[in-house]
């Protein structure tokens, strides 16, 4: 399967179980994770890449992933450091891909979303404008994924 | 005397006017601002008690204004306001005060109190007196445009990532377009997702609406630090962009004190009125509720609470039409105790979320919020104000309470179909 645009992708995600939508989420994120580091962030994307989790193991892993975004957050008022921006990105995404699933819900979406959103908080900070290939990286991830 | 001091001083006594002197005289000492601030409350410390926080500036009205306090000054029976003093008093003019106006609204003698705060600002500004964090913010403002350093190609990247997400146009200075909406820094840092609730909400309601790339910054750091001048400008530009674009209303975004220095403190700076109307998102949302254009799908059944921002509910009386939008989606809303007018302030409007050196203090306050929210435990906690939603986040994590918190405005668009997107 081919996918070469949102449209494409988001409805290729949303009919995909929640399991499976953790699972690819995960590996969306795992691109921009280098942009985090935290060791929270990677349990939750280790965890959300496995078949086999538990409700429990979601839950501890959430917590932490939430943790880690509350921690990153710019406050009001303060200097805007793009390159902790896109650690706090990061770490909204890892949520999205951890948080409870509700009927309805494109979680993967959402966690791809939030990673291009890291993904350009990263250029911005590089100084090398805002445009980046992201959304193209994520529809090969999902092709492959489909594909595996 | 140093020349910041001087400085200083000398604007202490152009801020005083016939308010604040009647203010000061009419000042019974009952005490009763002190246990309407949640810094006293939750430290017991009487420092922190409202009118307390004025002494310097009652002093310099006295020596000033009155004949015994000159008498008094004249045989050195009162001391003359040092630097030494302001910097001491820094901690209680600007990390301990949200400029909520809790103080004012249960004086029984009328005083406004914040609104005297808001004046001594502006003396502890021009000597120098401001927190670092709060005058980084009034730096980037000036150099930048912004009080967080965001810049238009950062705004523009925020628009392309939601038009994806959401699959909607956001316009950029659309000439003549109905509303034009402002945003906060920290919307376009943080919440995104407010941008492309709005574009979900007008598309329904089917009007035209736009951001403006000269004044898409809704903040106004010249107000939290109290400097009229600089607060004048940042309204200007807003003014100016507004004007340029032809636009009938200006929303305020879901931010609290951005709204009251363009709604109730804007015409008044730059000394005309506007030539357009200001709302606050809440207000315009509840003018379309009224008009039938918002129509939405399903309700959220758990138990939802709202959190008041200061300076909406209570500053800007906004407080009956953010409950009628949560009962048009919600099942189960419950009202914390003293919400509405009297709500507790978050522990960081009023520019308190950029001093860092307040962060102590900050989650100490919190404890007043965490009362309020033990006594429904509510499932999720929702609010209006972006400031107010970090601070409430981690003030939740602090305490270990699980409540996540969401944006009023993100609530009513995710209950909007998408068919009608």
């Amino acid at each position: 399967m081919a996918i070469s645009n949102d449209k494409e992708f988001k409805a290729a995600l949303a009919a995909l179980p929640a399991a499976r939508q953790r699972q690819v989420a995960a590996r969306f994120v795992e691109r921009v994770y280098p942009l985090s580091n935290d060791v929270r962030i990677k349990a939750a994307l280790d965890l959300a890449s496995r078949a086999d989790i538990s409700d429990a193991e979601l839950t501890v892993v959430a917590q932490a992933a939430n943790t880690a975004r509350v921690e990153s957050f710019t406050q009001c008022g303060r200097e805007t450091d793009w390159n902790a921006q896109a650690g706090h990105f990061v770490a909204k995404a890892a949520v999205a891909c951890v948080k409870p699933a509700e009927a309805g819900d494109n979680l993967a979406w959402d966690a791809a979303m939030q990673a291009r959103m890291a993904r350009t908080c990263q250029t911005v900070a590089e100084g090398s404008g805002t445009e980046n290939r992201e959304a193209e990286e994520q529809y090969r991830i999902l092709e492959a994924f489909l594909n595996s | 005397m140093s020349a910041t001091l001087e400085k200083g001083v000398r604007v202490l006594k152009e801020v005083i006017d016939a308010p604040i002197a009647s203010y000061f005289n009419s000042c019974v000492h009952c005490g009763l601002c002190a246990e309407a601030c949640l810094f006293y409350t939750e430290t017991g410390d009487p420092k922190y008690t409202p009118i307390h926080k004025l002494e310097p500036l009652r002093r310099v009205y006295e020596q000033e204004y009155t004949l015994l306090g000159r008498l008094k000054k004249m045989v050195g029976l009162s001391k003359a306001v040092t630097d030494e003093e302001l910097d001491s008093w820094q901690e209680l003019v600007y990390n301990s005060c949200t400029l909520c106006g809790r103080c004012s609204a249960v004086c029984p003698v009328g005083n406004d109190i914040v609104y005297m705060v808001r004046k001594f600002r502006e003396g502890m500004s021009a000597s120098g007196h401001a927190p670092e964090g709060i005058k980084g913010a009034v730096n980037r403002t000036i150099t930048i445009g912004s009080p967080m350093g965001v810049k238009l190609p950062a705004v523009q990247a925020q628009m392309k990532h939601v038009e994806e997400d959401y699959g909607l146009p956001i316009p950029l200075d659309a000439e003549g377009a109905e509303y034009m909406v402002m945003l906060s820094s920290m919307e376009i840092i943080n919440f995104p997702e407010y941008l492309g609730a709005i574009a979900k909400i007008m598309n329904q309601a089917g009007k035209t609406w736009t951001l403006c790339s000269t004044a898409f910054e809704a903040t106004n750091a010249g107000m939290q630090i109290g400097n009229s001048d600089l607060a004048r400008v940042l309204v200007a530009r807003i003014v100016e962009g507004a004007e340029k674009l032809k636009v009938k209303t200006v929303i305020s975004p879901e931010c609290g004190h951005a709204y009251t220095a363009l709604r109730w403190e804007g015409a008044n700076l730059i000394g005309r009125p506007f030539s357009f109307e200001v709302k606050h998102i809440i207000e315009v949302l509840g003018e379309f509720q009224e008009q039938g254009l918002l129509k939405t799908e399903g309700f959220e059944t758990d138990k939802l609470t709202f959190h008041d921002p200061c300076q909406l509910a209570r500053r800007g009386g906004v407080i009956k039409q953010q409950r009628n939008l949560m009962n048009q989606v919600a099942k189960n809303f419950v009202e914390m105790p003293d919400a509405g007018y009297m709500n507790w302030c978050c522990g960081g409007g009023g520019g308190a979320s950029a001093i860092e050196e307040g962060e102590e203090l900050r989650i100490e306050a919190f404890k007043k919020k965490k009362s309020q929210l033990d006594a429904v435990k509510p499932d999720r906690l929702v609010t209006a104000c972006a400031n107010c939603r970090i601070v409430l986040e981690e003030g939740l994590e602090h305490y270990q309470m699980d409540i996540p918190v969401i944006g009023l405005t993100e609530m009513i668009a995710e209950h909007i179909p998408d068919k009608g997107a």
